[in-house]
């Protein structure tokens, strides 16, 4: 064994050589854990801003906007000044939402309020209205409706064209609605008036007094009442 | 003063010497399969499988273990012309040399087979067949028409050419044995019982399974190449136990050294 020298120097290499992609693996992971840990910061301090903002506290003057403006002392100053314009937008969209909600084209509880709608759903109705600003919202969530096929959606559909008078769609989204639950009171009494308010009264009548033979629901004979006395 | 590293690389020193052997659970598994083979009344058999597999000394094992059973011989290198050949097969159908001056006559030696039909049965095992031509082939073939002489024909299978897919291999081998390389198991069990054989006990439990799996990657199993590496490794592991010994554990041998076999054998590359 006369080469040994060259084998090492040979073997010190491959070492090299099979350490590289570790090196380059760790290099990657230390870059990741930098953004991650500078991404991290900045929420951080929009955090401690916005809870400021909602403690009625001039954060401006606040030691945790210094010690963070501190931090990035060439863009501090450029950086406090943009942070006012997401603070200042978020709160517009709070305002903005609160508008929406009290503009939500849901049925008409008047008549309605017998029928108890869960927490739940009253929820999944409220983050749908944020998209009902626009023109679109209710073609979006009938869309949606197609891929999910979500009962939640369908009854909101069926109450906002009843509300809206838009009988004909009313009565196919509540049709949709019964598919998916036929205990589902509201779905039923949706497509029974929308079929009144269609001027298809026999139908309608005739499938709410089979309704009543098997349930005998107090809300459904008191519905009943209505359409036969035309107080609907 | 010697080594200690020393007896372990003579060890791993290639070779098909029947004291070599070693049994594993796949060599006694082919063992049994070609003697199952040999038992019945086929003309040929074809061993098979890549250089270091372990065919010339299953066939050398095989030699020795039936060469008082059966009228058995081994054709180690194949002879370097057909004369020369049919010399060897003169003797060995005879039992006398081939006078001077004289060749021997492939029809009269097919008629010599016939006669000897139901009297004797011959087993020739052929190593490192894929050195015939195709000529030599097809008299081998009809000496084993004969029923007089079975052979058994050992072949390298190679990465380019699937020699049993040639011609005179594809209609004629009755019965193919396939050697492979070993698993890690197998030679893991190969490298500890090479070493115990020789009394290398010490040295054996300085290679950890660790250590094995590496061996393995880089030899895939493949029995020769095993033999290479090992016979490297402690030929380096002599080096610096008689120049460097702080550069060597003697509980366990070090992965550097194992990875520095590897690259003077070139399995792994800078």
């Amino acid at each position: 064994m006369y080469d040994i020298k060259p084998l090492e120097e040979n073997w010190k290499r491959y070492q090299n050589k099979k350490k590289k992609p570790y090196y380059f693996a760790l290099l990657v992971i230390i870059f990741v854990l930098t953004l991650f840990f500078l991404f991290n910061k900045e929420n951080e301090f929009f955090d401690a801003y916005m809870n400021k903002l909602d403690n009625g506290v001039d954060i401006s003057n606040s030691e945790s906007i210094h010690l963070v403006s501190d931090t990035l002392i060439n863009e501090g100053l450029i950086r406090l000044e943009t942070l006012h314009v997401p603070v200042k937008n978020s709160l517009e969209v709070v305002d903005k939402l609160n508008e929406i909600l009290v503009d939500i084209p849901v049925l008409d509880l008047k008549q309605e309020s017998h029928i108890q709608v869960d927490d739940k759903n009253r929820e999944k109705v409220h983050l749908d209205i944020i998209e009902t600003s626009s023109v679109t919202a209710y073609e979006d969530v009938e869309k949606r409706f197609v891929q999910s096929n979500d009962i939640d959606d369908a009854l909101f559909l069926a109450r906002s064209y009843y509300k809206k008078e838009n009988y004909k769609k009313s009565e196919s989204w509540a049709y949709e609605v019964n598919k998916l639950d036929t205990n589902l009171e509201e779905g039923l009494f949706i497509f029974i008036k929308s079929k009144v308010k269609l001027g298809r009264k026999n139908d309608a009548l005739s499938i709410l007094s089979n309704y009543l033979e098997k349930s005998n629901s107090d809300e459904a004979k008191k519905l009943l009442y209505k359409i036969e006395n035309n107080k609907l | 003063m010697k080594s200690r590293y020393e007896a372990a690389k003579n060890v791993f020193i290639d070779s098909i010497d029947i004291d070599d052997y070693i049994e594993l659970t796949s060599s006694v598994t082919a063992f049994q399969q070609l003697q199952h083979s040999m038992e019945k009344p086929l003309k040929m058999i074809l061993l098979f499988g890549r250089p270091g597999t372990g065919k010339s000394i299953l066939l050398n094992r095989i030699q020795e273990k039936l060469k008082h059973q059966k009228e058995i011989y081994y054709f180690d290198t194949p002879a370097p012309t057909e004369k020369e050949f049919f010399q060897k097969l003169f003797k060995v159908l005879t039992q006398k040399d081939l006078p001077r001056n004289t060749e021997v006559n492939f029809s009269s030696l097919i008629d010599f087979c016939k006669n000897l039909r139901g009297t004797r049965e011959i087993i020739i095992l052929l190593d490192e067949a894929q050195m015939y031509d195709a000529d030599m082939m097809e008299k081998i073939r009809l000496l084993s028409d004969t029923r007089v002489v079975k052979f058994v024909v050992s072949l390298h299978k190679t990465e380019d050419e699937d020699l049993i897919a040639k011609e005179h291999f594809q209609s004629r081998i009755w019965e193919v044995i396939e050697l492979k390389n070993a698993t890690k198991e197998d030679q893991t069990a190969y490298i500890h019982k090479k070493l115990l054989k020789k009394n290398l006990f010490e040295i054996a439990n300085s290679i950890k399974a660790k250590d094995m799996k590496l061996i393995h990657k880089f030899t895939k199993g493949n029995y020769r190449e095993c033999n290479k590496l090992m016979f490297t490794m402690f030929e380096i592991c002599e080096y610096y136990d008689t120049h460097e010994p702080a550069k060597i554990n003697y509980s366990h041998i070090p992965k550097k050294i194992i990875e520095m076999a590897a690259l003077k054998l070139g399995y792994v590359h800078v």
